[in-house]
C-alpha cells in the first residue's frame, strides 16, 4: 500500500523532518476518529496526507436537524381542583395542570375504578398565585368617641358619614365613581328622630326626617372625607412629629377647598364645551404665539452674537480710555440694553418696522468704525453715569457751594432722559392719584393763595412747592379721618336712639343678636356668591375711603387710624381663610358689627354693587 | 418583554391567565352568544327568537328549527321593549339551549361505566346506574363550569337577582358573575375606561366606563338601533313609487331574472295552512338584514344628509343594486342613505302613523353628549379619548365616519378617538370577547360569587358583588 510516505519518497521530497512529522501524524491519527470522514475509503483518505481535501466534504450527521428527543410517553394533564387563597369561602374550581409525576402506583385494571371511587377527596391545590391582586384600600377609622369629640358636622349625620366611608372603601377612592354611585337614603326615620332627641340642636337640623336627601357634589364628598382624614391624622400623629411626606399629605388634606375645586371643574367643563370657532381662534392664537416666540428666539440669538463680539473689543488705546467702564460683560450688557432701548424708542417714533435689522446695523457700526463707536459709547456713558464715570475723560473743576448755588449747578443721581419744563414738574406735583384728591389739593392751594401758574419755576421753587404739597396732603388726611370719626359717632348715636325706642327687649345684646340674625340667615344659603362680599368687610372700608377721595391712604401710612388698620387686618384674615367658613365669618362679623357698622351701614348697597362689578 | 402578536403565545406570568373552563353567556336581542372563556369567538351563537307551536307548549330553538315554515309556528322573543328580559321562563330555556347545544353535552362518563366497554352479559346490571347519572347531568347542565353572564347597563335589581337564581338553582353552576356589556366591550378593546357606544338590534346604548366600572348616571339608551333601521327600510319600501315588494325566501319556489324595476316573475310556494304573520315578519327581517348589509349606507358627513347640497352629492354617487328573493331588483341611489339617517338626525327619519318621529334626545350624538354630561368634568377628556364602538348595527357602511364627525362637532376641543375594531366578529361580539378575557383571568377568581355565598346571602348578593 502506498502511503504518503511512499509518495514522498517517490517524488524525492525531503524526508529530513520525517521523524517529527511521523510523531505529529501519529498524534493526528490518534485524534483522527473525530475528523474521520465517512463514506471515503480509508486508503483514499490516507492519500490526502496532511492537506485538506480540495472539495469540502460535509458530514451527513450534522446537515440535518437533530431528532426530537423522545422523553417517553405523552405527558398527562388533569383538571386539577384548587382553592384560591384570596377567597374566604373555599370555592373549588378546576384548571388544567400537568399530572404530577409522582403518580399513585398504577393498579391493575380491576382495582383502579374501585380505588378512584373511594378517593372522593383528591388532592386540592392551594393556589396563591393571584393573591397579590387582592388589594384592600386602607381607610382612616374612628371610634364613636372620636366622632363625637372632633368630627361632628352640621351638614353630615353620623349615618351618612359612615355610608360615605363605606362607599369610598368599595370604590377605592375613585371619586368619579363614588359620586356616581353615591345614593344615601336616610335609613329608618324612627331611629333618626330618636337621635335628634338625644343629639344637640344643630345635629337635629341636619337629620330632621323631613329634610330632603341632599344632592352632594364630588367636592362635598371629598371635603367631608378629607376633613375627617386630616383631623384623624392630626389626632394620631401630632403635627410636630409628622415626617415630610406625612405633613405634605396632611397639608393637602386640610387645605382642600371645595369651592375652588368646583370652580375649576366649571372652568374645565367650559373649556371642553367651547364652540368650533373658539377652538379655531385658540389654535390661531397659539400659532401666532409660537411665531412670536420664534421671532423672539431669533432676536435673542442675534443679541447673543452681538454680546459675543463685544466681549473682545479692539485694542485701541484711545477707545480703551472711554471703554474703561465696559470691560466687564455686565456693563456691556447694560450698555447694550440701553442702546437697544434707544433704538426701539427711535423706531417707535418713526414707526419703522426695521427692528432687528437696525440693531445689526448698529453693531456693525460699533465694530467697524471704532471712532464713531467711541463717540456713541462715550455719549452713552455720560448719560448713564455722569457723576461717576466722567472723571476719567474730562478734567473736573470743583465748584464751591456758593458758586454752585450761583451758577445753579446741581448734581443728580439719575437723570431722566429728554428735556422737561420746570412748570411741568410743578404741575405734576399738583396731581394726586385720585381725581378727588387732586381737586382737594387744588382747593387748598387756592385757599393759600398760590396761583395756578407759577411764573418762575426754578428748581428751588420746585423744592419749596414740593414741601408745601406734602404738608397739604397730610392735612387732608387728618381731615378725612376726622370726618370718618364724626360719621361713626353719628351712626352710633342713631343706633342708641333706635335701641332706646325698642326698650321692650331691654337687653342690648339680645337686640343686637336679633338684628344680625336675619341677615346671616339670608346669606348662608347661597354661600358661593355672597361670601366674597362678606369677607370683604375691610375692603369695604377702603371703598369708603375711595369715595371720600383718598386713594393712597395705605401708602401714606402716617395718617392711618385704628379703624382703617383693623379693617385691613380683617380683610387679610378673611382672604387667608377658606371661603367655606361662612357661619364663623358671619359670627365674627356680628361681633364686630358695633365697630364696623358705620361703614357697612352707610354704604351697604354700594359695597355690594361695587364688589360685584369688581368680580 | 417582547410585544405580543397573534402567533406567539404569551409566556406564563406575562398575563394572569388561569382558565377554569368558565362559560360566558352574552344574551342579546338578536342573538345569544355563549362559549368557553379564553376562546376568541363564541362557539355557540343562537338566535334569541324562538318558535312556539300555537296553543301548545312546544318550543323550537335554534336556527334550523325556526326558519322552517310550519303551520301555527309563532316566532317570539323573550326580550321586553325596554331592553330587559320579559319572559324569564323562556329566556332560561333559550339560554340553556345556547349553552347545551354546542358547549356542554352529555358528559363523557368513566369509560368503565359508560356502557360502551361493558360485556354484553353484564349489561343489565349496570344500565340503571348509567341512566341515573345522565338524568342528573341533564338536570344541572352547568355543574362543571362557572358562568359569567352579561347584562345591559340599565338592568334593574330584580332582573339581576333572577339571573343568578336561574344560574344557581336551575343550572347548578358552582360560581356566577354578572357584568355589564359596556365594561366587557371596553375590555375587549383593551380599555378600562371609555365611552362604549353599542348599537344593537333593539337598543342603542352609550355607557361611560371608568376603571372597569360603569358610571350609572351616564348610561343612556334609545330604541334607535338595528330594528329601527329595518322599520325605516320597510317604510321606505312602502312609500316609494311604485311600492317595493318585500318577499321572504321561503315563499319563492323558483325565479327568473327580470330587468331592474320590473315586476318579479317567480313561482311561489303554496301552503295549505299559511305560516303565521310573526313567522313572515321574522323572515322578512332576514331579507332586510341582507339589505342593510349590502345596500344601506350612512352619509359620512360633513353635515347631515339634509344640509345644503349634501343630498345632491349623495344623488350623484353611484347606486347599489339589490335583488329580492323573488328576482325583483333595483339600483338604490339616495334612498339607501335615508334608511339610517334617523340614527343621527331625528328630523330625517321617515314617519307614518305607526312610526312617529323619533325623539331628538334619542339620536346618537345627543346620547353621547348626555352621557358625557353626566360624568365628572375631570374624566370627560379621558373618556372621549376612548370611544369604543360595538354592536352589529355599527357595521353599517360609513357608520364610523359619521359618528366621528358628529362627536367632533360636539366636542371640538378634546382629542376624540373612536376605537372600532375592524373584524366583524370583534365588532359584533365585543361584549362576549371581553367576558371571555375577564373570566379566563386568574385574578378574576376572587370575584366569582360562589354557590356557598349565594346560599348564605340569597340572590341579593349580586347587588353587592357585581357592581
Amino acid at each position: 500500500m502506498a502511503s504518503g510516505r511512499d509518495v514522498r519518497d517517490m517524488l524525492g521530497l525531503p524526508m529530513g523532518v520525517d521523524a517529527q512529522k511521523s510523531a505529529v501524524q501519529k498524534r493526528a491519527k490518534a485524534a483522527a476518529p473525530v475528523r474521520r470522514i465517512q463514506g471515503v475509503a480509508r486508503e483514499v483518505a490516507a492519500l490526502y496526507g496532511e492537506r485538506p481535501p480540495p472539495v469540502a466534504v460535509y458530514e451527513e450527521k450534522k446537515a440535518y436537524r437533530a431528532k426530537r428527543q423522545n422523553q417517553g410517553p405523552a405527558k398527562k394533564w388533569v383538571q386539577q381542583p384548587f382553592v384560591n387563597q384570596a377567597r374566604v369561602d373555599g370555592l373549588i374550581l378546576k384548571h388544567w395542570r400537568r399530572k404530577p409525576t409522582i403518580a399513585p402506583p398504577v393498579q391493575d385494571g380491576e382495582d383502579a375504578p374501585m380505588e378512584e371511587g373511594d378517593n372522593v377527596e383528591p388532592y386540592i391545590e392551594n393556589s396563591g398565585d393571584f393573591l397579590k391582586y387582592s388589594i384592600q384600600v386602607d381607610l382612616p377609622t374612628f371610634t364613636d368617641e372620636e366622632y363625637d369629640a372632633y368630627l361632628r358636622s352640621d351638614d353630615w349625620s353620623r349615618e351618612e358619614t359612615d355610608y360615605l366611608f363605606e362607599v369610598v372603601k368599595d370604590y377605592s377612592y375613585r371619586w368619579a365613581v363614588i359620586w356616581d354611585r353615591y345614593d344615601y337614603q336616610p335609613a329608618n326615620k324612627s331611629h333618626l328622630t330618636q337621635e335628634t332627641v338625644n343629639g344637640d340642636a344643630s345635629q337635629a337640623l341636619a337629620t330632621l326626617p323631613f329634610a330632603p336627601p341632599k344632592q352632594r357634589t364630588v367636592e362635598d364628598l371629598k371635603a367631608r372625607f378629607y376633613h375627617i382624614s386630616a383631623k384623624l391624622m392630626k389626632l394620631r400623629i401630632p403635627e410636630m412629629q409628622m415626617d415630610a411626606e406625612q405633613y405634605t399629605l396632611y397639608e393637602t388634606l386640610s387645605k382642600f377647598n371645595p369651592e375652588l375645586e368646583g370652580n375649576r371643574k366649571l372652568l374645565a367643563a367650559a373649556l371642553m364645551n367651547r364652540s368650533m370657532d373658539e377652538v379655531k381662534e385658540e389654535e390661531f392664537l397659539l400659532a401666532e404665539l409660537q411665531r412670536i416666540n420664534m421671532a423672539a428666539n431669533r432676536l435673542d440669538a442675534e443679541r447673543e452674537e452681538l454680546r459675543a463680539r463685544l466681549e473682545h473689543p479692539s485694542a485701541n488705546q484711545q477707545v480703551s480710555a472711554g471703554l474703561a467702564s465696559f470691560t466687564s460683560s455686565q456693563a456691556l450688557q447694560a450698555l447694550f440694553s440701553q442702546l437697544f432701548a434707544q433704538d426701539r424708542s427711535k423706531k417707535r417714533a418713526s414707526g419703522g418696522a426695521t427692528g432687528p435689522s437696525r440693531i445689526s446695523l448698529n453693531t456693525n457700526d460699533l465694530i467697524q468704525t471704532p471712532s464713531s463707536a467711541n463717540a456713541q459709547l462715550s455719549a452713552a456713558a455720560r448719560r448713564q453715569s455722569m457723576a461717576t464715570n466722567q472723571s476719567a475723560q474730562t478734567p473736573v473743576r470743583t465748584l464751591s457751594p456758593q458758586q454752585e448755588y450761583r451758577y445753579n449747578v446741581s448734581t443728580h443721581d439719575r437723570l431722566t432722559s429728554g428735556v422737561t419744563f420746570g412748570s411741568d414738574k410743578l404741575l405734576k406735583m399738583r396731581q394726586a392719584k385720585s381725581n378727588v384728591q387732586t381737586q382737594k389739593i387744588a382747593a387748598a392751594l387756592a385757599e393759600l393763595g398760590v396761583s395756578e401758574v407759577i411764573s418762575l419755576p426754578t428748581i428751588k421753587v420746585a423744592e419749596v412747592f414740593e414741601q408745601l404739597i406734602g404738608k397739604v396732603g397730610k392735612l387732608l388726611d387728618v381731615r378725612k379721618v376726622r370726618e370718618k370719626e364724626e360719621g361713626e359717632s353719628r351712626v352710633l348715636e342713631q343706633m342708641k336712639q333706635r335701641r332706646s325706642s325698642e326698650v321692650q327687649n331691654g337687653d342690648a345684646s339680645m337686640s343686637n343678636g336679633t338684628s344680625v340674625e336675619p341677615q346671616a340667615k339670608h346669606e348662608v344659603p347661597d354661600s358661593q356668591e355672597q361670601t366674597p362680599g362678606l369677607d370683604g368687610e375691610g375692603e369695604a372700608d377702603d371703598d369708603d375711603n375711595d369715595n371720600d377721595g383718598d386713594g393712597d391712604a395705605h401708602g401714606d401710612g402716617d395718617g392711618e387710624v385704628d379703624a382703617d388698620a383693623e379693617g385691613e387686618e380683617d380683610d387679610e384674615d378673611a382672604e387667608g381663610e377658606e371661603d367655606s367658613r361662612v357661619p364663623s365669618e358671619t359670627l365674627s362679623r356680628a361681633a364686630s358689627t358695633a365697630h364696623k357698622r358705620s361703614a357697612s351701614v352707610l354704604s351697604q348697597g354700594s359695597i355690594q354693587s361695587s364688589k360685584r362689578a369688581r368680580k | 418583554m417582547n410585544t405580543l402578536n397573534s402567533s406567539t403565545a404569551p409566556a406564563a406570568g406575562e398575563y394572569a391567565g388561569d382558565e377554569v373552563s368558565a362559560i360566558v353567556l352574552d344574551p342579546g336581542y338578536s342573538t345569544i352568544r355563549a362559549g368557553f372563556a379564553g376562546e376568541d369567538v363564541p362557539k355557540s351563537v343562537c338566535p334569541s327568537f324562538y318558535g312556539q307551536i300555537e296553543d301548545s307548549s312546544q318550543y323550537l330553538f335554534g336556527e334550523n328549527a325556526i326558519h322552517t315554515p310550519a303551520s301555527n309556528l309563532q316566532i317570539k322573543n323573550y326580550w321586553g321593549s325596554d331592553g330587559i328580559v320579559e319572559d324569564w321562563d323562556t329566556a332560561a330555556k333559550v339560554w340553556e339551549y345556547a349553552i347545551t347545544s354546542r358547549l356542554t353535552g352529555a358528559r363523557a362518563g368513566d369509560p368503565a361505566r359508560n356502557g360502551l366497554n361493558d360485556d354484553p352479559k353484564q349489561e343489565n346490571g349496570e344500565a340503571t346506574d348509567v341512566d341515573m347519572e345522565t338524568i342528573e347531568n341533564q338536570e344541572k347542565p352547568l355543574e362543571e363550569s362557572p358562568l359569567l353572564m352579561t347584562e345591559p347597563g340599565w338592568n334593574p335589581t330584580k332582573a339581576r337577582e333572577k339571573a343568578i337564581e336561574i344560574a344557581m338553582e336551575e343550572w347548578g353552576t358552582p360560581a356566577f358573575y354578572l357584568q355589564k356589556t359596556g365594561v366587557l366591550a371596553a375590555f375587549a378593546s383593551g380599555k378600562a375606561s371609555g365611552i362604549i357606544i353599542d348599537v344593537g338590534a333593539s337598543h342603542t346604548s352609550v355607557t361611560p366606563v371608568l376603571d372597569g366600572m360603569v358610571l350609572k348616571k351616564g348610561v343612556q339608551k334609545s330604541p334607535l338601533a338595528g330594528n329601527f333601521v329595518s322599520n325605516q327600510i320597510r317604510l321606505g319600501f312602502k312609500q316609494s313609487q311604485p311600492e317595493i315588494p318585500l318577499t321572504p325566501h321561503y315563499l319563492v319556489k323558483s325565479k327568473t331574472p327580470v330587468d331592474a324595476g320590473s315586476p318579479a316573475q317567480a313561482i311561489y310556494k303554496t301552503f295549505s295552512v299559511p305560516p303565521t304573520d310573526s313567522f313572515r315578519h321574522y323572515q322578512e327581517e332576514r331579507v332586510l338584514t341582507e339589505y342593510k348589509e349590502s345596500v344601506v349606507e350612512i352619509w359620512p358627513g360633513p353635515g347631515r344628509l339634509s344640509n345644503g347640497t349634501n343630498e345632491e352629492i349623495a344623488k350623484s354617487m353611484p347606486g347599489r343594486p339589490f335583488e329580492m328573493p323573488d328576482g325583483w331588483n333595483q339600483v338604490f341611489g339616495v334612498d339607501r342613505f335615508r334608511a339610517a339617517e334617523g340614527l343621527f338626525d331625528a328630523s330625517a327619519a321617515l314617519t307614518d302613523d305607526a312610526n312617529p318621529r323619533p325623539k331628538d334626545e334619542h339620536t346618537l350624538p345627543r346620547l353621547v353628549q348626555a352621557a358625557v354630561q353626566h360624568v365628572d368634568a375631570d374624566q370627560r377628556p379621558l373618556l372621549l379619548q376612548n370611544i369604543v364602538v360595538t354592536g352589529g348595527s355599527t357595521l353599517l357602511y360609513k357608520f364610523g365616519d359619521r359618528l366621528n364627525y358628529e362627536i367632533n362637532a360636539i366636542y371640538p376641543s378634546t382629542r376624540n378617538k373612536l376605537i372600532a375594531p375592524g373584524p366583524v366578529v370583534e365588532r359584533k361580539y365585543a361584549a362576549w370577547i371581553g367576558g371571555s378575557i375577564l373570566a379566563s383571568l386568574g385574578s378574576f377568581h376572587q370575584l366569582w360569587i360562589s354557590r356557598k355565598e349565594y346560599e348564605e346571602h340569597g340572590a341579593n348578593i349580586v347587588e353587592k358583588r357585581c357592581r
